[in-house]
């Protein structure tokens, strides 16, 4: 188990979104650096985000991309 | 010469415009992948995103100059793009808003670790849990509304206060719908998850 802080647990995702405080982001990186348990879990969020970006990244068809050039008033 | 001044003025001003036309078009098409990337998954399938690409696109072209040079572009088609998926009636068949999502945050590193018998995993080894497959499935079936924050935010990268603008939502509803809409996948995911 984690610290079993529930403070932290909720300050984990403002904490990867980049909007706390500069004196939160103090804490809470203080923090990381001597629970184990909240460390492991933060870098599986960084993980998490990246995989879940990736993964649900499709790439668009050359036909749509074609579509999408002839709208131009251009042509 | 004073008979001929205004019109090559005219005929200046409309060159302009022209090549304004041209720019902002070339700059739209450059972010079209961005664009679609976060398309893809606000709608279920890659018709359906192609369609609104398309139509998204066409009004962009059509509306260009409501577009305030040096403002977020990509922000401004999104605007667009979410604005007609709203229109297109998906509201009909929208999933009910409500459902238990008291599971913490933690809630799928917990089960997933859980699966691996090793008390102190490598966090790729908790991910190789996970599918690509069961990220879209995941994804697809949380609930529009914070579907629509979660897509932009999580995959588009948008910040919230870019999320607010393109959703014409104030901030602290986007921040209540990302929360909620990563706690929902995070439930959908280790739904999925290989165990």
């Amino acid at each position: 188990m984690s610290c079993g802080c529930g403070d932290c647990e909720e300050m984990m995702q403002p904490y990867l979104d980049g909007v706390l405080s500069d004196e939160q982001v103090l804490q809470a990186q203080a923090h990381l650096e001597r629970c184990p348990g909240c460390d492991k879990r933060y870098r599986f969020e960084v993980t998490l985000r990246r995989f879940v970006r990736v993964a649900a990244s499709e790439e668009m068809r050359l036909e749509l991309r074609h579509k999408l050039s002839s709208l131009r008033a251009a042509g | 010469m004073s008979e001929s001044a205004p019109t090559s003025a005219e005929t200046r001003r409309l060159a302009e415009v022209a090549r304004d036309r041209v720019r902002f078009e070339q700059e739209a098409l450059e972010l079209s992948d961005q664009v679609y990337r976060v398309a893809r998954r606000l709608v279920g399938s890659r018709e359906e995103a192609e369609d609104l690409m398309q139509e998204a696109y066409a009004r962009a072209f059509r509306s260009w100059q409501q577009y305030q040079p040096g403002t977020n572009l990509r922000a401004w088609l999104l605007r667009i793009l979410t604005n007609l998926n709203i229109d297109r009636g998906r509201r009909v068949q929208r999933t009910p808003d409500m459902q238990p999502l008291e599971e913490g945050d933690y809630f799928l590193y917990n089960k997933l670790e859980s699966t691996l018998g090793d008390a102190n995993p490598d966090e790729d080894r908790v991910i190789e849990r996970l599918s690509q497959n069961s990220v879209v499935e995941a994804l697809a079936e949380v609930p529009h509304d914070f579907r629509d924050v979660l897509v932009l935010v999580d995959i588009g990268e948008f910040s919230y206060a870019e999320a607010a603008q393109i959703l014409d939502i104030p901030i602290g509803t986007v921040m209540s719908r990302l929360h909620r809409g990563r706690r929902a996948l995070k439930q959908n995911l280790a739904e999925k998850a290989v165990v």
